[in-house]
């Protein structure tokens, strides 16, 4: 057993979960169709977002030189990461040169990513989480499920048991928007009071210089503008050349997200406050993170780097539907997250994660960004594979299989027993336990097969 | 070798041709929106749920106190306002307010000037600077925002300022919301909860 079956144990056992996944992801995905319905060149506008991701990942050092530059003229002050413990100290180092003790923090799966939360609390810096789910998360102590809503799976019993306990003044009616209104109490100070600004990018365009973030709430403004210090962490991948290019993108993240044309919250940071400016932070940092992102480039991931982080992908999966997303145990749930985790966190302890997939193709089929992530998945088999990390019982039973299937003859007399044996096990219509696949009856049952094999139905038909 | 040094090291290729990405932005796949209708596309999109807006409308400007105190008597607000220092909202007779430049923690209503309004989405556009404050706009219960007819735009592609950036450029299309809990919408998150738009017809 492996970490990662133990935890789809776990979530497969838990109803609450499948209910709370449901409720979001069932909307998420009902929306985003109405969206795409009402925006006919959809298509095409799918191949112009790639087109532009890709340009940008084949000069992706001279677009990040121009960024750098750009928003150097502009008053912020660049610095680069290798790896994410760097990433985490140059954050920490201009927190401290600051003399910062509380920082809002504006959702960020960057920032998940290289473990910033963690790494603030180690240098005992208070973190306010601003938007209401890493809120809802911070407050339970957990991760994201999902890189949209990280708190997708709780349900509302369970959020408002947890407000009850941990607000100041929570709410009195149990209503959805009673608990938001708790939260939006319980918040607003905290913003306000914080020294430094933590922010993700959704965009960084290149020729100002400026950084993008999208919000529905406006806690990334509320976040951003009152602090003396703004930092961004930021995935070197996330550059587009100008504005109208992050426009382009700008279409197809809400649409695929959310179902919404445009988030409501939709601003471009550039540089710090300006001489006059009534508001505005007096530093503003961009921290450009790589944490495995040109190693991708450079070993067949190029394609992944096209990723602008909507969800749609996870929505749209089966298997997601089923577990949500803190069974994959990386930063990244679903589709997505199973062809980032072995890239950030190794391939031997996220092996699972691409077997994990029925490869039905839904995922790339809502990409924004046509990823083609079940051939992304496919690859990290056939690495696991070379590189022997598939258990002996995997490349035992292939073995065998491929000793077969070379012989046809032998390989269509194996298959006319097993069609008979299964058969007789499969009486009443199902099997409902098999030799050698118990990991598959366990949770479901399999129908009796036909009585005859295609190949043998098929050869009958041509002799007629 | 710095982290800088060794990232760009990696990443080395091919200069990126300026018309090679100019050319990504031929024939933008984008919303129909018709020019010659952009007030009535405007206000179709801010009337959307998802946007959510209210509306009004006058003749100048000198009658923007007048549909100020309509909404906020409507809305059984007090006569309280934090207005930007704008020297164009200087002309207008604020006798019956209490104005202020400052938004409070828990402002109630605030106004603001958008530069520019997009029919493609209901988008109000705005830029920080010294006569501009960015936070009353966020802080605030009530956001009311005046706006040109004739400002408004047929697509995104027309909000962005072109040369030099101010420190903030942002776009606002409707209230504060959150689908975090359930999916289910909730307006009113941490910022405005009521958007109203008062279109000036000079």
């Amino acid at each position: 057993m492996s970490g990662f079956t133990d935890r789809v144990d776990a979530a497969l056992a838990d109803p609450i979960l499948k209910i709370a996944v449901e409720r979001t992801a069932g909307t998420a995905e009902a929306k985003r169709a109405i969206a795409i319905d009402a925006f006919p060149d959809f298509e095409a506008a799918r191949t112009r977002a790639a087109a532009i991701k890709d340009h940008v990942i084949a000069h992706l050092g001279a677009y990040l030189e121009q960024f750098e530059a750009s928003a150097i003229a502009s008053g912020a002050q660049v610095h680069w990461a290798q790896t994410a413990d760097e990433a985490c100290r140059i954050v920490i180092d201009i927190c401290k040169a600051a003399g910062a003790r509380t920082v809002a923090r504006s959702k960020s799966m960057l920032g998940e990513e290289i473990g910033l939360p963690h790494a603030l609390e180690e240098a005992g810096i208070v973190r306010v989480e601003t938007d209401l789910a890493e809120h809802i998360i911070q407050l339970a102590d957990e991760r994201p499920s999902h890189i949209i809503w990280p708190a997708m799976h709780k349900t509302r019993e369970q959020v408002s048991a947890l407000f009850r306990a941990k607000h100041a003044n929570p709410h009195e009616e149990e209503t959805i928007a009673a608990m938001a209104q708790s939260a939006r109490r319980e918040l607003r100070g905290a913003m306000l009071g914080a020294d430094v600004g933590i922010s993700g990018a959704n965009f960084l365009i290149a020729d100002s210089g400026a950084v993008c973030t999208v919000t529905n709430e406006g806690n990334a403004e509320l976040s951003l503008v009152p602090p003396r210090v703004h930092i961004v962490t930021a995935g070197i991948e996330k550059i587009v050349p100008s504005m109208p290019h992050a426009i382009h993108m700008l279409r197809m993240l809400a649409r695929s997200a959310t179902g919404a044309a445009l988030t409501q919250y939709t601003t471009f940071y550039t540089g710090p406050k300006r001489v006059g400016d009534r508001d505005g932070p007096e530093q503003m940092h961009i921290v450009l993170v790589d944490n495995g992102r040109t190693k991708m480039r450079e070993e067949g991931l190029a394609e992944m780097l096209r990723c602008i982080r909507c969800g749609a992908c996870m929505n749209h999966c089966v298997v997601f539907r089923q577990i949500g997303g803190h069974a994959y145990g990386g930063t990244y749930p679903g589709p997505m997250g199973a062809v980032l985790t072995p890239a950030l966190d190794g391939l031997a302890p996220n092996r699972d994660l691409a077997h994990a997939c029925t490869l039905n193709g839904k995922c790339q089929e809502v990409c924004p960004v046509k990823i083609p992530l079940p051939t992304l998945l496919k690859g990290w088999r056939e690495k696991s594979w070379h590189e022997g990390l598939e258990p002996t019982s995997m490349r035992w039973g292939l073995g065998v299989w491929a000793w077969f299937a070379r012989r046809p003859a032998l390989y269509r007399l194996g298959t006319a027993l097993a069609i008979r044996a299964m058969r007789l096990i499969g009486r009443t219509g199902w099997i409902a336990s098999l030799p050698l696949a118990s990991g598959w009856t366990k949770h479901r049952d399999l129908p009796k097969p036909a009585a005859r094999s295609f190949m043998a139905q098929y050869q009958q038909e041509q002799r007629k | 070798m710095s982290a800088r040094n060794a990232i760009l090291a990696r990443l080395k290729g091919p200069v990126p041709v300026a018309a090679e990405a100019a050319a990504l932005l031929d024939g933008p796949e984008r919303p129909a929106v018709d020019a010659a209708a952009l007030e009535s596309e405007f206000l179709a999109r801010l009337a959307l749920p998802s946007v959510n807006a209210s509306h009004d409308r006058i003749a100048s400007l000198a009658d923007l106190p007048a549909a100020i105190t309509r909404y906020l008597t409507d809305q059984q607000e007090p006569l309280t306002l934090c207005c930007p220092p704008d020297p164009r909202l200087a002309a207008c007779d604020w006798s019956a307010f209490t104005l202020h430049a400052d938004a409070a923690a828990d402002e109630g209503a605030t106004l603001a000037i958008a530069r520019r309004g997009i029919a493609e989405t209901g988008s109000l556009i705005f830029e920080t600077s010294p006569i501009a404050p960015m936070l009353p706009n966020f802080l605030t219960l009530h956001h009311i925002v005046l706006l040109a007819i004739r400002d408004i735009s047929p697509h995104l592609e027309d909000a962005p300022l072109p040369g030099p950036q101010p420190r903030a450029h942002y776009w606002i299309t409707g209230v504060s919301g959150t689908t975090d809990i359930e999916g289910t919408y909730v307006r009113g998150a941490h910022g405005p909860r009521f958007l109203h738009v008062i279109l000036l017809q000079e």
